[in-house]
């Protein structure tokens, strides 16, 4: 395991404000590294149940390796993840496949299978888990497309659609099972300032509607002052500081304050 | 030392992994876990008949008209043109056939497994069945090796019936050194039904292993674009290898002790 210099977590107070509710999801201790590279160094941090969290922080920080670690595509070396009052890395294979089923999870690109169109794809999920019968599968998948503003573009295939319309159709199917917890990969990444800003409305829309814990990976601030409720502000693999978002958009500390307010001069440099 | 042994350690390490990895795959189908996807299966095996079957059937083609030539000016020239269809018998169902059919399933099969599930692997569709309660390598593998183990034997039946056919059509309608009756009568009595069996069985063992190789390095594929190509190259020499090694002791086994030909007493 690498040397840990504690001047590294100078601005790390690890403070956490409550959000009143309990943890829907909560890391451990949770250390992981991938060879020399350590990435998360000891990471404690909650997500709230029923809000709309965000895990922000500069680049290269660990905030998709959270995201693998609370499905279990990932295993922490030490440290422990639990998710609905479930040890993800204790849980044995066939339970975690049946606990996979309650989140819905959007990744950086959609990731819509290539040999299906989108209404396909849309409907893979419910065709492998429910016993539906097509019209309702239909009903379902239809009404998740218009939620989306997809709603004439079904048979499309995965290769016809910009990068916002596949992330929008990878919102629909992360949506089809009516997840319990559904996590956002970087949802604004490689689209144009008005359409994350209609993404995210998306978000708190379909949030308010469904309700459920929603977990968005993001670095981009203005996303997060639209769509947070909570926020975990992630540096060198250990939560700076966490609290609802207000809170945080306040804090004295001045990494979040630098962070949350994208100024250069500040503890966060190029390094 | 230690560097010298640091290559063997890691070839046997890789062994061991692309082992326990086929071993796994073959569980699922054997295991029938396979069965829960065979909405997936029929639709694997749709897309090996649609885009597979021609070209290989044109290879086995090509290299039944290939044996045919060659033997019948070999024997011609050894002052013996009605025996082509010893070689012919025997080119055909025991060696030239089953390596066509295992070149064409590791260029056109095995390569675009790869290419596929390797595509799947670093656009994050892989993690996206994973995380919808999915078992992606039941889903992606042993689904492509219950459809092999559909559809090929009829393909490769089918081929080498299509090769027999060349092999007739180059001995005695474009050579025409031999009759047809002549032709058929000693092309019929070199080979026995329990050859065509041992043939298929060669042939399947090499589309098992190509089908495996090909899920083992799409499914593991890392490093974006250029690792998937990197992983397709690598699974084409691996499976020309063992295509070779399956051959060779195919032939061994079935033919080395007891060579099944009618010769002397």
């Amino acid at each position: 395991m690498a040397v840990v210099k504690e001047e590294e977590f100078d601005w790390h107070t690890g403070q956490n404000r409550p959000a009143g509710v309990p943890d829907a999801i909560q890391f451990i201790d949770v250390h992981k590294s991938f060879g020399s590279n350590e990435v998360l160094r000891g990471l404690n941090m909650g997500l709230p149940e029923g809000k709309v969290s965000m895990i922000i922080g500069p680049s290269g920080t660990g905030k998709s390796v959270c995201i693998k670690h609370i499905v279990g595509l990932m295993y922490p070396d030490s440290g422990d993840v639990v998710v609905a009052g479930q040890s993800i890395p204790s849980l044995p294979d066939a339970e975690l496949f049946e606990l996979r089923k309650k989140f819905g999870v959007l990744f950086q690109d959609g990731a819509l299978f290539g040999s299906l169109n989108l209404y396909d794809n849309v409907a893979f999920p419910l065709r492998q888990h429910t016993e539906k019968g097509e019209d309702e599968i239909a009903e379902i998948v239809n009404r998740r497309l218009g939620e989306v503003g997809l709603g004439d573009a079904n048979e499309k295939m995965p290769n016809e659609l910009s990068g916002g319309m596949r992330k929008r159709a990878g919102f629909a199917r992360s949506l089809v099972l009516e997840p319990e917890i559904v996590l956002f990969d970087e949802p604004d990444s490689g689209l144009d300032p008005v359409r994350t800003a209609l993404l995210c409305e998306l978000i708190k829309e379909v949030h308010a509607e469904n309700g459920g814990t929603y977990v968005v990976i993001t670095h981009d601030i203005m996303s997060a002052r639209r769509v947070a409720e909570y926020i975990a502000v992630l540096w060198r693999g250990r939560i700076v500081e966490a609290g609802p978002s207000q809170e945080l958009f306040e804090s004295e500390n001045a990494f979040v304050r630098q962070f949350l307010s994208g100024e250069s001069s500040g503890p966060l440099g190029m390094e | 030392m230690n560097e010298l042994l640091a290559l063997p350690r890691e070839w046997l390490a890789a062994t061991g992994e692309i082992g326990r990895f086929m071993g796994t795959v073959v569980g699922d189908v054997w295991g029938g876990r396979v069965l829960h996807f065979f909405g997936e299966t029929l639709r694997q095996a749709g897309i090996l008949i649609v885009s597979s079957t021609l070209v290989v059937w044109a290879l086995m083609f090509i290299l039944g008209l290939v044996c045919g030539t060659e033997g019948a000016y070999f024997l011609e020239a050894n002052g013996a043109p009605a025996y082509a269809g010893v070689f012919a018998a025997w080119c055909d169902l025991r060696e030239i056939i089953p390596y066509a059919f295992g070149y064409m399933m590791a260029a056109k099969v095995g390569t675009g497994i790869v290419a596929e599930l390797g595509a799947m692997r670093i656009s994050d569709e892989i993690d996206a069945l994973e995380v919808m309660g999915i078992d992606s390598m039941t889903f992606l593998c042993a689904t492509r090796l219950l459809a092999a183990w559909i559809v090929l034997p009829f393909v490769y039946m089918a081929g080498m019936g299509g090769a027999f056919l060349a092999s007739y059509i180059a001995v005695v309608q474009q050579v025409g050194f031999v009759s047809s009756g002549g032709y058929l009568l000693i092309f019929w009595e070199f080979q026995n039904p329990p050859d065509f069996l041992y043939s298929l069985i060669k042939a399947m063992v090499m589309a098992t292993a190509i089908v495996l190789v090909g899920c083992y390095y799409g499914y593991n594929a890392s490093g974006g674009p250029v690792g998937v190509g990197t992983a397709t190259a690598k699974s084409m020499v691996l499976n020309l290898v063992l295509v070779h090694l399956i051959g060779m002791l195919g032939t061994q086994i079935f033919w080395g002790g007891n060579p099944n030909a009618p010769i002397g007493g």
